[in-house]
């Protein structure tokens, strides 16, 4: 054949594209170490006690002051803690603590990772407060904190805190703004493994008017949702209903408009004078609110043309005596798992569109599996014996709060992942970095 | 005639085998316009016609010894002349047989005399016997390096610029007037030089008896100078081997240390040894290994019989009448040597550059005919010089090159190329080194191309940054002319090869090289065209000469020297070329010479990179790494375009006609098929290598190949059958109905078109932005480069926006510099677990492992991901010590340095550390830790004694140390100079074989000599 030699070298060209196409393994530019950032529970202060609900008795736990990396398993489903804060090894279920002081207020947060900043809308400087403000820094350097409060009155001068290695101080509240009544306060942690938790809790006197936890949310935002707001409906006889505040602060430097949008299963409205409301920028605002609705909880989505931070106080009576709940904006929803251990608390799914996919694993290792769906607004109570619950699915735009009721007390706790799952990039060893 | 003059001349005609000359000799003799009063010949026992000559000329003969030498035939003669009367002036005339006087020779010679009597020598202007303008002496000296002297430079033409009577330190034997009584005073021609250096031996002598020796250059001979230009064997006693060098040069020797001052011995020894020595080096270049011993053998004879040179100087001192001084201003001074030295290498240069134009018959009178005359001088248009494709075409390249280099004004780095070091001196010490500072230490071999870089930056006076400045400006021309040189064979057509040449130096392979600074893609580029022009014949490589074999292998080994896949590619050509032939079954005489030649252009300059290339053998992925900073390669898909890909690379929509044209060319009926095949293969293996990952040069993450190299041999293979189509495609378009080769023609030329524009508009525009670039930042801040040789773990997110990676190495307080990343060891995997922790925040005990490998500091370059920052910050062992807008730095904490020092309580303190070496004390017995990598060569001596060398858990090496004092570490670098000394040899070796040879005189033909 006349062409048969270049009909070869072709060949040969197409076979060596084939073959390097079939040898060219598909290469990462890079490799991702996943893992579950350790945890820190808040420490308990002096006359609260706290329960930490985990997912597993296998889960490893270590005092935060102690200095060997040696950790031990809980071998409970409900760990009780004295006055330590615990760093606890949770590998993807957020451990949940609920602390509460006997007749006067109960309360909980998630034990979480370390992070960047977080917004604190709640709690009060004036004379009745007795709340605090706990910095812990899990890491093996000290740490540099800085902590900026926002008041009724204006912007407070930043206060910066050193924090030992595997240390935990407790600030007063009322020492970041003596005698204001609003506060906001951001945590930035400069350097160093930082968690920060903040209770309120108030009296007057010797008459406890009721503590809570004061969730923070990482960043100010355009939009919140604050999922789960307690709505004491008034007994027979009552007239009055479960009172609201809603405690709003644009942290930049441009005062901003805002709506608040009450998400209910009656329906989601805006109620009178919330709506384009204006507010002062570093100043924190607050507003009352009173929606008369039918459900024992609701939530409120907010829009405003600047980021904002917000977070809403519902007085609430239990057991005979006061007590109020700070309810505050979440992520999100995403799938995650929280250990709920001898807790059993009322879920409140906020969005348009719910469609939530969530399993409950009992203490004796069933499992309950749940689709939540609903507009506006969706409930769901976890069962009595969940040790854990897991979101499997969730439609967009979903955001969640839970609602605990307790002898002590009623609670607020995000639903979000308090030990998301990091992912790192293992570095490359390269010496390129030595070239400018 | 009747002689009027006082004088009574004896000519004496000494003869040996001199019957070429003689004749004439002895007509010369015979027509002086002064003759001579007595004629004597004495024959050294000739064995050709010489006495029958002698005989014929009725001159009367006296027969002496074969080996009796020239002094003593004179000596002979003027024994049987009748004694010397006292007051006679009585002279005798020396004359050669390869000498012929011209008629007024002596006439001339004794008119000098007449009015100096203290003249005891007086001698001719000598001329060559074939080129009778050549002036050969008008008197002569010697150097103190032993060399005659003349004063003259090489062939130099007589124009009388030397004439006139001179006071010279003495005049050769050949025509020489000695006066009688003087030579029988002096006692004549010293017996121990038979042949050579004669005549300066008695000038001398006479000098410094008090008498004069001049030069007339009105008196004119014709020597043939058959001895020294080895027209005739040297018979002489001594003259062993029939060497007339090895007497020359050991008469020259001896004639200086018999007549030299006491005090000047000592240097003139030095400097005979010295030049002996240099000359030898020379003769073994020039491939004349007897030459060469000749000059050693020569100072070798003499010192092994020093009674002969007291003898000679104590006979010198009776007849000694003044200071050896006066010998001085005889003596050519240093500088007049250097300056005549200097002149002929520089006339050898031009000769060789600018060679003499042959006169061709009838060209000159051309030129001067009436008509051309009258035709008025075209004036000079810078339009015509445009309408040159030569001068277009370079002109047009560096125009393109500037604009794409405007970026490229100034120290390079980036991509490929780290930063060059200020001074060539850097870069011979990373050649020589055996240890290098670089991450963890390593004592890798360097490669040789660090040595061909340091070359030409001592050439460029130790400007590294500037000569890979001016490299990276003028590669691109490089490659245009290099390519032209090859393709102008192929095609006689300018507008063809200059455009050809011009695509092929801004083909894909060349600008993404030059973005990207792969040397050794640009020196490939650059050297490739050049090989089928050493090589005449690749299938009948005998009929290559091995001269020209060495000479390839040399530009192999340099290719080599840069990359290593020069030897896989010659692996895979040669091996097939192998079988290919002894499927020819061919003779064996002839399959063994072509063997033998393919052999040695695949061994030879693999041998030559020595031990870099060995290194390659256990370490393969070597060979396919490029000089620099690893970097990838493109995908398969584009290298099949022929584009390497990568960094700085064409893009995909810049389509070469690389391929098209292969393709095309494959079906051509003419050569161009051939290189369509050759093109074709190189891209096979491109397109296969491109998919491998290789992980060199202190990269740990494997990256695909850069094939860039291989695409170098696709390229030129295209250019070549392109050139080659389009040479014989006009006239064939011309000449033909349109058919599918129109079609294919006009397909070719739009794509080259598109691809032309395209590629200069991209690399003038998006391509100057390239990462190779003129840059003056620097990675390491200066805080920390202050501290000597202090490890820091250097953290930076390297890459483009949306794909950017972390990545670290261990930095020695400066940033990296050309040819350390090739020396880069790999990281320790300790030191890798540690910082994946650090970066994870699970790494409590980073920084111990930090710690114990030396490693003091930790540095994020900014920017940097703040959530690794803080987790830093949270992890124990790092305290924070700046941060700055260039990064964050923490100090590990612990003890911790290069030399630590424990002792036997656990107690550790970090000891003084040098460069690589250091001397410093200990306090008591322990154990010292050297935080680099455990290399055999590592050595802590005390007191004279070697401590015992262990690893420790780290594999770190450590010594015990019994006692306090002081000690001293080493990197004992004997191998690595041993491999330096052979590798050094190795190539004196290929230049000399691969050098034009020199010729024995007796080799030289007569018309050359003339």
């Amino acid at each position: 054949m006349k062409f048969k030699k270049p009909l070869l070298f072709i060949a040969a060209l197409v076979a060596s594209f084939l073959i390097a196409s079939a040898l060219t393994t598909v290469s990462k530019p890079s490799n991702y170490s996943e893992s579950y950032p350790a945890v820190v529970c808040p420490p308990t202060l002096n006359g609260l006690t706290s329960q930490i609900s985990i997912s597993s008795r296998k889960t490893q736990y270590q005092r935060l002051e102690n200095r060997s990396s040696k950790t031990l398993p809980f071998n409970v489903l409900r760990f009780p803690v004295s006055k330590d804060s615990l760093v606890i090894t949770a590998e993807g279920t957020t451990p949940l603590i609920w602390q509460s002081r006997a007749g006067s207020w109960a309360g909980g947060t998630l034990c979480s990772g370390p992070s960047a900043a977080a917004w604190f809308v709640g709690g009060t400087a004036n004379v009745t407060t007795r709340g605090r403000l706990m910095l812990i820094n899990s890491g093996l350097s000290d740490a540099i904190v800085d902590i900026q409060s926002f008041t009724e009155n204006a912007k407070q001068p930043i206060k910066s805190v050193n924090l030992k290695s595997k240390s935990y101080m407790q600030l007063s509240i009322d020492s970041l703004a003596p005698g204001d009544k609003a506060l906001a306060v951001q945590v930035i942690p400069r350097s160093g493994r930082v968690n920060a938790y903040m209770i309120d809790e108030q009296g007057a006197g010797l008459k406890a008017l009721g503590g809570d936890f004061v969730n923070s949310y990482p960043t100010a935002a355009k939009e919140l949702v604050i999922p789960a707001i307690p709505n004491q409906l008034p007994k027979k006889g009552q007239t009055a209903s479960t009172s609201h505040t809603l405690r709003i602060l644009t942290p930049g430097d441009v005062n901003t408009t805002f709506t608040l949008e009450v998400l209910s299963a009656d329906g989601s409205f805006v109620p009178v004078g919330l709506s384009s409301q204006s507010i002062e920028a570093g100043v924190v605002t607050e507003f009352s609110l009173a929606p008369k609705i039918s459900a024992s909880a609701f939530a409120v989505r907010i829009t405003s043309a600047e980021p904002v931070v917000a977070s809403i106080s519902s007085s609430v009576t239990i057991g005979g005596h006061k007590d109020f709940v700070w309810s505050t904006a979440t992520p999100p929803l995403t799938p995650m798992s929280i250990a709920v251990t001898g807790l059993s608390p009322l879920i409140a799914f906020a969005g348009d569109a719910i469609a939530v996919k969530v399993q409950a694993k009992l203490i004796n290792g069933k499992t309950v599996t749940t689709v939540v769906k609903g507009s506006d607004i969706a409930t769901w109570r976890v069962p009595a014996n969940a040790r854990s619950i897991t979101i499997l699915a969730t439609s967009k735009e979903v955001f969640a709060g839970a609602l605990i009721a307790s002898s002590n007390g009623y609670g607020f706790i995000p639903i979000q992942n308090g030990s998301a799952l990091t992912r790192v990039e293992i570095p490359n060893s390269n010496i390129r970095v030595l070239n400018p | 005639m009747a002689v009027t003059d006082r004088h009574l001349v004896t000519a004496i005609v000494v003869t040996h085998d001199g019957e070429t000359w003689l004749p004439a000799v002895v007509a010369a003799l015979a027509s002086q316009t002064r003759p001579a009063d007595q004629i004597m010949a004495v024959d050294t026992a000739s064995n050709d016609s010489s006495t029958k000559l002698i005989k014929a000329a009725r001159i009367p003969l006296i027969a002496a010894d074969r080996d009796c030498g020239f002094g003593d035939a004179v000596a002979l003669a003027v024994a049987k002349m009748p004694k010397h009367i006292e007051g006679n002036s009585e002279w005798i005339w020396l004359i050669h047989d390869d000498c012929a006087p011209a008629p007024t020779a002596l006439e001339k010679l004794l008119e000098a005399i007449d009015d100096r009597p203290q003249v005891a020598m007086v001698g001719p202007k000598l001329l060559g016997w074939h080129d009778r303008t050549h002036i050969l002496e008008a008197g002569i000296s010697i150097a103190g390096n032993g060399a005659r002297w003349t004063g003259l430079e090489a062939n130099e033409y007589d124009q009388g610029q030397h004439d006139g009577i001179h006071d010279v330190l003495s005049v050769s034997t050949a025509g020489a007037l000695i006066r009688r009584d003087i030579f029988e005073e002096l006692g004549g021609f010293d017996s121990n030089l038979s042949l050579f250096r004669d005549d300066i031996d008695f000038g001398w002598r006479a000098r410094v008896a008090g008498h004069a020796v001049i030069a007339t250059t009105s008196a004119v001979a014709h020597h043939a100078q058959a001895s020294a230009s080895e027209r005739r064997s040297i018979d002489v006693n001594g003259a062993f081997l029939h060497r007339p060098l090895l007497l020359d040069r050991r008469n020259a020797a001896y004639v200086l240390l018999a007549n030299s001052s006491w005090w000047m011995i000592p240097w003139l020894s030095i400097q005979l040894l010295a030049s002996a020595m240099a000359r030898s080096i020379g003769y073994l270049l020039a491939k004349l290994p007897g030459y060469a011993a000749d000059e050693l053998l020569a100072v070798a004879t003499l010192i092994v019989k020093p009674a002969e040179i007291v003898k000679a100087r104590k006979f010198r001192k009776t007849k000694r009448l003044v200071s050896a001084r006066v010998i001085s201003s005889y003596i050519p001074p240093r500088w007049s040597q250097i300056r005549l030295s200097a002149a002929r290498v520089a006339e050898t240069i031009r000769e060789r550059v600018i060679p003499a134009a042959e006169s061709t018959p009838g060209s000159a009178p051309n030129s001067l005919e009436d008509e051309d005359l009258l035709v008025p001088n075209q004036r000079f248009h810078i339009s015509k010089l445009m309408k040159n494709p030569a001068i277009f075409g370079y002109l047009l390249l560096a125009i393109i090159t500037l604009a794409q280099s405007r970026n490229r004004l100034g120290a390079l780095n980036g991509g490929a190329l780290a930063a060059s070091p200020s001074g060539a001196r850097d870069l011979w010490g990373l050649y020589f080194e055996s240890w290098h500072q670089v991450g963890m230490g390593s004592s890798h071999a360097s490669p040789a191309w660090i040595a061909v870089v340091a070359l030409a930056s001592t050439l460029l006076l130790g400007k590294t940054p500037l000569l890979i400045t001016l490299f990276f400006l003028v590669a691109p021309l490089l490659m245009m002319w290099s390519a032209h040189t090859f393709l102008r064979k192929l095609s006689s057509n300018q507008f063809i090869t200059i455009p050809a040449s011009f695509l092929y130096a801004l083909c894909p392979v060349a600008l993404a090289s030059l973005n990207s600074g792969r040397l050794a893609t640009l020196i490939a580029l650059i050297i490739a065209p050049q090989i089928p022009m050493v090589l005449s014949s690749w299938k009948q490589v005998e009929l290559n000469s091995w001269r020209r074999i060495y000479g390839l292998s040399i530009l192999l080994a340099v290719l080599t020297s840069f990359t290593l896949i020069t030897t896989v590619v010659s692996l895979g050509v040669i091996g097939f070329a192998i079988v290919s032939d002894y499927d020819e079954k061919l003779e064996k005489p002839q399959f063994l010479a072509r063997l033998y030649k393919r052999l040695t252009l695949l061994i030879f300059p693999f041998l030559l990179v020595a031990p870099y290339s060995f290194e390659a053998l256990v370490r393969p992925a070597r060979a396919l790494a490029e000089p620099g900073l690893n970097l990838a390669g493109g995908p398969s898909a584009l290298v099949l375009l022929g584009n390497p890909g990568g960094a700085g690379s064409l893009p995909w929509w810049s389509i070469s006609p690389i391929l098209l044209l292969l393709i095309i060319a494959l079906f051509s009926s003419s050569h161009a098929r051939i290189f369509a095949q050759v093109g074709i293969s190189f891209l096979c293996v491109a397109v296969i290598f491109s998919s491998i990952s290789i992980t060199v040069h202190g990269n740990s993450s494997g990256t695909s190949t850069w094939v860039g190299t291989l695409l170098v041999g696709t390229t030129l293979a295209s250019v070549a059958a392109g050139v080659v189509i389009l040479d014989r495609l006009r006239t064939v378009l011309i000449s033909s109905n349109i058919h599918y080769r129109h079609i294919l023609a006009g397909l070719l030329l739009i794509i080259t078109a598109i691809y032309s524009i395209s590629s200069i508009g991209w690399s003038i525009t998006a391509g100057a932005d390239s990462p190779v670039q003129s840059n003056t930042k620097q990675v390491m801040p200066a805080f920390l480069t202050a501290e000597a040789d202090t490890k820091t773990l250097v953290l930076r997110e390297v890459g483009s926006e949306d794909s950017k990676s972390i990545q670290y190495y261990i930095s020695r307080g400066e940033d990296i510099s050309l040819g350390e990343p090739d020396v880069a060891p790999g990281q320790v995997r300790e030191i890798e677990i540690a910082a994946q922790e650090l970066i994870d925040g699970s790494g409590i005990g980073s920084s111990q492992v930090f710690s114990a490998y030396g490693i003091k500091y930790v540095f994020v370059k900014n920017p940097f991901n703040r959530n690794v920052i803080r987790t830093i910050d949270g992890l124990g062992g790092f305290a924070r010590t700046s941060a700055t807008s260039a990064g964050v730095v923490w100090r590990v904490t612990g003890v911790t340095g290069r030399i630590i020092f424990t002792t036997k309580d656990g107690t550790r303190s970090v000891l003084e550390a040098g460069e690589v070496g250091a001397r410093t004390t200990v306090s008591g017995p322990g154990s010292i830790t050297l935080t680099e990598t455990f290399d055999r060569s590592w050595q802590i001596l005390q007191n004279g004694y070697r401590l015992d060398r262990a690893k420790d858990e780290h594999s770190l090496p450590q010594f015990q140390v019994k006692e306090a004092g002081e000690i001293s570490l080493l990197h004992d670098g004997t191998i690595r100079r041993a491999w330096l000394s052979l590798q050094l040899i190795a190539w004196t070796l290929a230049i000399i074989l691969a050098a034009p040879a020199g010729r024995r005189k007796r080799e030289i033909s007569e018309k050359e000599l003339a």
